[in-house]
């Protein structure tokens, strides 16, 4: 596969991987180049372990995963000249400054352009010479973006990069997410579980529970499609069980996901259908398959609860 | 690999200044101990109990030799703590760094290695210098045996640290104790099992009133001088299959350097 347009800069498929307690179940998706790729998930969903076996820091046990069309198997580490990656925890040891790191850095990647690093933590108002140790949490994850940002990357990976952030800096990071997608060759997947951010952010989206991706495509389709019907809990039995995501008690009455909006709002003109958020859809199907039931008639007795 | 090893260095700058003081330590004292034992006090109290027969110029001799032995060693045995290296990037969380970058996982383990062998070679070098300053000022030992015993002090480390680091791997962070442990008791079970004849042998000389041991000292530090070149062997065989172990070792458990 060559790069290109329309080409999948990661493509997953049916990646497996058994920790006996947790297991990743036979994931498939793909992201393409060029997009900004939510990956959403509650904690403990199977985010981290994905983006891992992507960076094949840990071994598939099945399944295959290519990233710039090349099996990760063949050379992971020449593929990772090519990546960024910003996890949610710093790494850099205490006592390096921003002049250590540049050091350590420009004597491993080929492409480092100290210029663009120090650019960066100027930008960031990050102190050069200061051991990274005294660093906040949004210093040191805005350390982990300049480097990940210096080695002229095509694929940028952050793993929850802003958890734990206040808005502001969260939105300063957003800010230059979207300078970094600016250049057409330049694709982002981003972890998270604070789908507001996402929302502002991705093209796409991957929804990952339990192991398992339960949703995967282009946002604006998902929150398009997707709707919340409410209505009282007599009139639930009338709405066909192939559109239901998932029902549960509201305020006054019973909140529905329903995964056809339009068609919903077509058959049942008298109910209220509101467009669904990221958040609502992650909500409705987390607890889908907390609960372990799908459609109508379950949803029904949940809602009565 | 190069910048991993810059940032081992990084973690070792506060221990390479404690070794430029022991050095100079070392040196100090060293040139001392050789100055009194030709000139001073400790030339007169070897003097006294060579007239009293209670030691003979042999085992002066002997006595000499292995406290320079202990002052050479001192300098190597220094920058031998390669569990600082691992504990700096275990509470670092170092891994989430190292296993993303663009390097293989033979280059990264490679980088600890080299790392530690560079150490071992500054204590070397500066042992060299000691060594040949002390050479100078006494004739208790020639700078060719002194060599001989770099050499074999060298070897012994290298043998400890391509231990140490193949139990750091295999046990992970946090369990660095646990392979300085292992390491010991790995050289301590392999030399007490090569040598167990002559063990044998100074128990039983010790029991009936012998001087037996005092060949064994004389036995050992023979070795180590003469015989340089066995250990040298076995530390370039035992850091290859260390080497290769570590590199299965990180393959199975990803994501450990």
């Amino acid at each position: 596969m060559q790069r290109g347009k329309n080409m999948n800069v990661i493509e997953i498929k049916n990646a497996t991987k058994d920790f006996g307690d947790f297991k990743i179940d036979q994931i498939s998706f793909a992201v393409p180049e060029g997009s900004v790729c939510g990956f959403i998930g509650q904690n403990g969903a199977g985010k981290t372990t994905t983006i891992k076996l992507i960076l094949d820091v840990l071994n598939v046990d099945a399944g295959e995963i290519y990233v710039f069309g090349q099996n990760i198997k063949d050379d992971s580490a020449k593929l990772r000249e090519d990546i960024g990656v910003v996890f949610d925890e710093m790494g850099f040891h205490e006592f390096m400054t921003g002049k250590d790191i540049n050091i350590m850095m420009k004597n491993i990647y080929k492409n480092w352009d100290e210029k663009v690093f120090f650019d960066y933590l100027k930008r960031f108002s990050l102190p050069v010479k200061k051991q990274c140790g005294s660093f906040s949490r949004g210093m040191r994850m805005k350390l982990q973006i300049a480097v990940a940002l210096s080695h002229n990357a095509k694929l940028l990976i952050m793993d929850e990069p802003t958890s734990g952030l206040d808005p502001i800096v969260r939105n300063e990071m957003i800010q230059i997410f979207r300078e970094y997608v600016l250049e057409e060759d330049h694709t982002i997947l981003l972890s998270s579980h604070i789908t507001g951010d996402l929302e502002k952010l991705a093209d796409e989206v991957v929804f990952i529970n339990g192991g398992k991706i339960v949703l995967a495509g282009n946002k604006d389709d998902i929150i398009e499609k997707h709707g919340l019907l409410k209505c009282k809990k007599d009139d639930l039995k009338d709405i066909n069980e192939s559109f239901i995501v998932y029902a549960q008690s509201g305020t006054y009455g019973v909140e529905v996901l329903v995964n056809d909006r339009r068609a919903c709002a077509k058959l049942y003109p008298e109910m209220i259908i509101e467009q669904a958020s990221l958040e609502d859809i992650m909500l409705f199907y987390v607890n889908r398959s907390i609960s372990g039931t799908y459609g109508k008639t379950s949803d029904r007795s949940d809602a009565t609860e | 690999m190069k910048g991993l090893m810059i940032k081992d260095l990084m973690c070792l700058r506060k221990q390479m200044i404690l070794f430029a003081y022991i050095v100079a330590g070392v040196l100090v004292l060293s040139i001392m101990y050789v100055l009194s034992a030709r000139y001073g006090n400790i030339a007169d109290a070897n003097q006294s109990m060579m007239a009293e027969n209670s030691l003979s110029e042999i085992d002066i001799n002997n006595i000499s030799t292995i406290t320079l032995i202990c002052f050479m060693l001192t300098p190597i045995a220094m920058v031998g703590d390669v569990t600082t290296i691992f504990k700096m990037d275990g509470k670092a969380g170092f891994s989430n760094i190292s296993s993303i970058l663009p390097l293989s996982v033979n280059k990264r383990v490679m980088a600890k290695y080299l790392t530690i062998f560079m150490m071992f070679g500054i204590g070397v070098a500066v042992d060299i210098v000691i060594s040949f300053v002390l050479s100078k000022l006494t004739d208790i030992i020639s700078f060719a045996d002194f060599f001989g015993i770099i050499i074999s002090a060298a070897s012994l480390m290298i043998i400890y640290g391509a231990l140490v680091i193949l139990f750091c791997f295999l046990f992970g962070y946090g369990k660095e104790d646990y392979a300085i442990f292992a390491s010991c008791a790995v050289i301590l079970i392999t030399v007490i099992l090569a040598n167990i004849k002559k063990i044998k042998l100074i128990f039983t000389s010790l029991s009936v009133g012998n001087s037996d041991s005092i060949d064994f000292i004389s036995d050992f530090m023979n070795f180590i001088i003469h015989k340089s070149f066995i250990l040298l062997s076995i530390a370039v065989i035992v850091v290859a299959v260390s080497y290769f172990v570590s590199v299965e070792i990180v393959k199975r458990k990803r994501g450990m350097v």
